[in-house]
């Protein structure tokens, strides 16, 4: 499919709201072009003719027709808007869903400010285009036509000479829309860049200010903002051209009149009244002329952003709902891992992992910074996919099951904790979105995390900022935690989620987790040793290899990695 | 203030006042001469321009009757000459306004991103940043051509109407006083209108806030979202604030659809009013000087004297619209910065690291305190160790520490210095802080170390990398420290984000260290070879850790317990022990848990 060809499939369902529109432009032209002519007879047979009796009945028409021309006016941009608001609306959605659906590749590649820009500044030149540019040409053409239609009434030759500006003119659009096309693709991309920039200034506020960077990052906005400009002011550079041309195509109409009508009378070929007559349609000719240059502006604009916009709506992420997934709405939480290897970009993060989960079970992994453990999570959630071996959750290859399916059977705490700005609650209960203030109470009660919301001057509707600014380290990771306890999974990942609470607090969780009264296999990934000892088994992970199995006790009596770890976070009295 | 989210609208206090335009004359100002010039082009050619008409007028009247085929050619001639002037001025008159309508807000940009990088922490934690974005990026690009282009139309049209009403008021008073009877009512109809009209954009401008901030969280939430399986309920907020959105704009757009028929209907009606005066004077025989030729004459000037109030109407209609995006503009530059340089403020020596709190009190909101009173000293070289329960204010007093925030009372000292003394800039150059959250920045993971101190060689940087043990796995990726890593970053786990944050905050070369939970999620192993490392870096380094797991911290010089707030405790590793209070009790524990297997 072309961008213009999407762009369509959108615009078709409007299409009889921009028919109807159209119509009413058409009524509208037709009224505007009839009160000029009231106007004529009230000057000729009213006033100069003296027949005063037809004035009211006179005026009243000009005021019904100025009536028509609002109504038709107003009308037909209320149906242009509301499709135009109509085709936008669905637009964000349909990219919106599809941005949901993106995988974390996509999103290692594409910055965030660059992404929004295609649901806003883009967004913006296809609303004007649906909005206005199309009723305003439509509106020029037609006025173009019927004074040529007209024009070629009085006199063919006249016409005819006229004429030949449309090839001129003809060229010179397909001249500027050929050459501004990528110098508006430019404007868009260093808004995009603008964006992005300002995005991640405003996101990084914290580190800017802790290294005293402002000068630096000013420095650095200054050049985006003069590429900004620059790239724009290129464009006009180029459009700046063309514009000029089309007023002096629209002028040169009034020189043709001027001489091939003058000598035409003069040749008697045409009346003096004729002439009159076509000088007083030639606005009709010009002006539409006159505007062309900056509407191929428009267009341009239009179809450039449509094309950014379709770019990212085509990415296709690689990991796929499968044709037919396995139907399985409740997954019990046996997890098999089988010659398991994942390499991304050349490196090679996982290899030959195996291992085998019963339900209920807990598991812990330790390993080193960047051994692979996030990963290992990442596959079994498939937010990645294998790129050797297979994962099997109930015997069931993942790539088997619907995302949703599985996902919605997994509990995640992330190592990296993003909280939406939103209240407390709603975070928490950020999976199971209409559940009750019970459950999210329990859950934060299990997460150690009711005591100190209670004592918020307002509770579990305190607002938190964007990625829980405010809370602390730990506050945030038992926000987490209790998000992914609450929706009472048959799988949960505590992925580092105690880090940055202390020692008591981590065992009060501990405890909640081992009186979790359905059956749920607990993954922990933890650095701290008491965080995982007490797991059924242990996996140690080194450079994307588990290096040691076991369980606690065995792991000591192994005297390897693990017992190192051991002995340097309990070191003997 | 409490915290602003995505579906709750800003309130924006401030009446609307002539004195957001003025400010924006401040902008266009330095263009004057510009604007001087592209008016010049612009009236002259306008003037001009008039004169084809008449030619043609000239024409039928006379060459064509004379048969004058020379004056005709004349004629034409001039015309010609006209128009080639016309399209030079369009071309001047283009590259003059969007180069002014660029500059201001390329201006306006500009001041409003400075103005951002002086606002404190709070005011980027109380509300989404999407929508400090769309301030500075959307808001501001909406206004180019009304600044530039539309101004100049404005005042090209104005000329217009002097122009044509003085050419009225010499053919006819009465008639005129007539015409301009309309006028009236149309300012009457955008005067009642304004005030819904403003407030109609003002909510636009707040859905499209919203909106945007939507996006973006929903872009830097991915992940959660993904794994939470809440694809569906996003998309039930997002079109619920889309459809806001798009309802908002149709509500505002509706006032603008009213001007042009209300414009229209008003002068029609003005001219119907003008027909049958003119008509009853001359039915009743002549009087004040309207005759047949004047009424027929005038009527062809009325239309004339319309169509620039038309188009100053429109423009007026997109000056409205304008205002709503300034007045959200200029209340983000007029936003007051709470942590700013003192008027006599003096650059911070070089800090030798004795450090003290003197009865420090702060709140982050009003009536709520996070520290009581806390005091304490620090001598050059120490290492001082923050832990107790999340929450007691262990971020807090580092953070008061680079003056992230002002004390509520109490002092904060530097070599006996009071840092709200001394310049925010020389002050934080010179410490060094690793935060909680390991921000990274999209580009490669060399300019990401380089950060702290952008005059560092390559090899300054690899030896940062090194110090904190970053160099083995950045050199294992496929383009070492030339790999690109973007802002959620998620190519590195969380554990190496801090490792590479870790690394350029001692690039920075800082006399105060502040590490804030800075090795949370860094492995034992890793974490020795680092602290090896590091304990050759701290020496001279007056340094600040925030840490859970003891070990990291037993051989800190002081151990601080913070509770509610206050110092509940303080000393060394053994003192604490021996005090058998909060401390003891946190150490124990961890004995606790291993004595149970």
């Amino acid at each position: 499919m072309t961008p213009m060809k999407w762009f369509y499939s959108f615009l078709r369902q409007y299409r009889w709201r921009m028919f109807f529109g159209m119509v009413l432009v058409t009524v509208l032209v037709a009224a505007a072009l009839s009160s000029p002519y009231i106007s004529k007879i009230i000057v000729d047979d009213v006033i100069t003719g003296e027949k005063y009796d037809l004035l009211m009945p006179l005026i009243f028409v000009l005021i019904a027709l100025v009536i028509v021309q609002g109504v038709c006016r107003v009308g037909s941009q209320m149906l242009f808007e509301t499709s135009s608001q109509g085709v936008l609306f669905q637009m964000r959605d349909k990219v919106y869903r599809k941005l949901l659906r993106e995988d974390f590749a996509f999103y290692n590649k594409n910055r965030t400010g660059d992404l929004m820009s295609r649901q806003t500044g883009d967004m913006d030149a296809i609303r004007h285009f649906i909005a206005y540019v199309i009723y305003i040409i439509y509106e020029n053409v037609l006025y173009f036509i019927l004074a040529l239609v007209m024009i070629f009434r009085f006199n063919i030759w006249l016409a005819l000479s006229m004429v030949i500006i449309l090839p001129l003119a003809a060229a010179t659009t397909y001249w500027q829309a050929k050459s501004v096309r990528p110098a508006f693709k430019k404007v868009r991309e260093a808004f995009s860049s603008l964006n992005a920039f300002v995005q991640e200034n405003i996101s990084g506020n914290r580190v800017v200010k802790a290294f005293a960077k402002e000068e630096y990052e000013i420095e650095k906005f200054s050049v985006e903002n003069d590429k900004y400009r620059n790239a724009e002011l290129g464009a006009a550079k180029i459009w700046k051209r063309f514009v000029p041309i089309f007023e002096l195509l629209s002028n040169m109409l009034n020189i043709l009149l001027m001489l091939v009508g003058g000598v035409m009378v003069i040749g008697q070929q045409m009346t003096l009244g004729d002439l009159v007559a076509v000088n007083g349609y030639l606005w009709m000719l010009t002006s539409p002329l006159r505007m062309a240059g900056w509407w191929i502006n428009d267009v341009q604009r239009f179809t450039t952003s449509v094309e950014k916009i379709y770019d990212t709506y085509l990415a296709e992420p690689d990991i796929k709902k499968p044709k037919n997934p396995v139907a399985c709405k409740k997954l019990m939480g046996n997890i098999t891992f089988r010659n398991v290897s994942y390499c991304a970009e050349g490196e090679d993060i996982l290899q030959d992992i195996n291992f085998e989960v019963k339900q209920g079970q807990t598991i812990g992994m330790i390993g080193t910074t960047g051994a692979g453990k996030s990963t290992v999570m990442n596959l079994l959630c498939r937010f990645f996919d294998v790129t050797e071996g297979e994962v099997l959750v109930d015997g069931i290859n993942v790539k088997d099951l619907d995302m949703h399916d599985l996902r919605g059977n997994i509990g995640i705490a992330m190592q990296d904790v993003f909280l939406f700005s939103d209240t407390i609650e709603g975070n928490i209960a950020y999976g199971v979105p209409d559940c009750s203030f019970e459950r999210v109470e329990k859950a934060a009660k299990m997460a150690d995390a009711d005591s100190f919301i209670q004592e918020l001057p307002e509770g579990y509707d305190t607002i938190v900022g964007e990625r829980g600014v405010g809370l602390s380290g730990g506050q945030k990771q038992r926000i987490s935690l209790a998000r992914a306890l609450l929706k009472e999974p048959s799988i949960l990942i505590l992925d580092d989620t105690t880090s940055a609470v202390d020692m008591e607090t981590e065992s009060y969780i501990q405890k909640q987790l081992a009186n979790i009264n359905h059956t749920c296999t607990i993954f922990i990934i933890a650095y701290r040793i008491s965080s995982i000892m007490n797991a059924d088994q242990i996996f140690v992970l080194d450079r994307g290899k588990i290096i040691e199995r076991g369980t606690h006790r065995e792991l000591l009596e192994k005297n390897g990695y693990y017992a190192t770890v051991y002995h340097h976070q309990f070191p003997k009295q | 203030m409490a915290r602003n989210r995505y579906d709750v609208d800003e309130v924006l206090e401030e009446k609307f006042d002539i004195k957001q335009l003025k400010r924006m004359i401040q902008y266009i100002a330095p263009h004057k001469k510009k604007m001087l010039l592209a008016l010049f082009f612009m009236l002259s050619s306008a003037f001009l321009v008039t004169f084809i008409p008449k030619f043609m007028q000239l024409e039928m009247d006379r060459y064509i009757p004379e048969k004058d085929i020379r004056g005709i050619t004349g004629l034409v001639v001039v015309t010609a000459l006209i128009c080639v002037y016309a399209a030079i001025c369009t071309h001047a008159k283009i590259k003059l306004t969007v180069s002014v309508g660029q500059d201001i807000i390329h201006q306006l940009r500009e001041d409003l991103f400075c103005h951002l990088q002086e606002l404190p922490f709070q005011y980027y934690d109380e509300r989404p940043h999407g929508k400090i974005q769309v301030r500075v990026v959307n808001y501001v690009n909406s206004l180019s051509d009304v600044l530039s282009n539309g101004i100049l139309g404005t005042i090209t049209d104005l000329f217009n109407l002097i122009f044509i009403i003085i050419f009225m008021f010499g053919m006819n008073v009465r008639l005129t006083l007539f015409c301009l009877c309309g006028l009236p009512f149309l300012i009457l109809f955008v005067v009642v209108i304004k005030r819904y009209q403003r407030r109609a954009w003002q909510r636009q401008s707040n859905k499209q806030s919203n909106l945007n901030a939507y996006i973006a969280e929903s872009i830097n939430g991915i992940r959660v979202t993904q794994a939470f399986v809440r694809e569906r309920e996003n998309t039930k907020i997002f079109n619920y604030l889309s459809k806001s959105y798009r309802d908002a704009w149709m509500y505002a757009s509706y006032y603008g659809f009213a001007m042009g028929p209300a414009v229209s209907l008003i002068s029609t009606l003005t001219t119907a009013f003008i027909y049958v005066m003119g008509v009853s004077y001359i039915a009743n025989g002549a009087a004040n000087g309207i005759t047949v030729g004047v009424l027929t004459a005038f009527t062809a000037y009325i239309s004339r004297f319309w169509t620039p109030i038309n188009t100053i109407a429109a423009f007026y209609n997109s000056m409205v619209t304008a205002v709503s995006y300034l007045e959200r503009i200029f209340e983000t530059i007029d936003e007051p910065v709470a942590v700013r340089d003192a008027a006599d403020a003096v650059e911070m020596p070089k800090i030798k690291g004795m450090v003290s709190f003197d009865h420090v009190d702060f709140s982050y909101e009003d009536g709520i305190k996070v520290l009581k009173d806390v005091s304490f000293q620090v001598k050059p070289g120490e290492t001082i160790a923050f832990v107790g329960p999340t929450g007691a204010g262990k971020t807090t007093i580092v953070n008061l520490l680079s003056r992230f925030y002002n004390v509520d009372s109490g002092r904060v000292l530097i070599d006996d210095i009071d840092i709200s003394k001394v310049t925010l800039h020389s002050l934080r150059t010179q410490m060094g802080v690793m935060m909680q959250d390991s921000f990274i920045f999209s580009g490669t993971i060399m300019d990401n170390i380089r950060y702290g101190n952008k005059d560092a060689t390559d090899e300054e940087v690899i030896l940062a990398a090194k110090t904190v043990c970053a160099h083995d796995f950045i050199m294992q990726m496929e383009d070492g420290y030339q790999t690109q890593v973007n802002e959620r970053g998620s190519r590195l786990s969380v554990g190496q984000r801090q490792l590479i944050s870790f690394a350029r905050a001692l690039l920075a070369d800082p006399a105060i260290l502040i590490l804030d939970e800075a090795t949370s999620s860094i492995d034992t192993e890793t974490e020795l070879v680092l602290q090896e490392g590091l304990s050759r870096l701290l020496k001279g380094r007056t340094s600040f850790i925030i840490a859970h797991r003891l070990s990291t911290i037993q051989n800190a010089d002081c151990i601080m317990y913070i509770s509610d707030g206050g110092i509940a405790e303080a000393g060394t590793h053994e003192e604490l022990l021996k005090k058998k209070g909060k401390y003891y009790e946190l150490f124990t524990s961890q004995y606790q848990i291993e004595n149970k297997i």
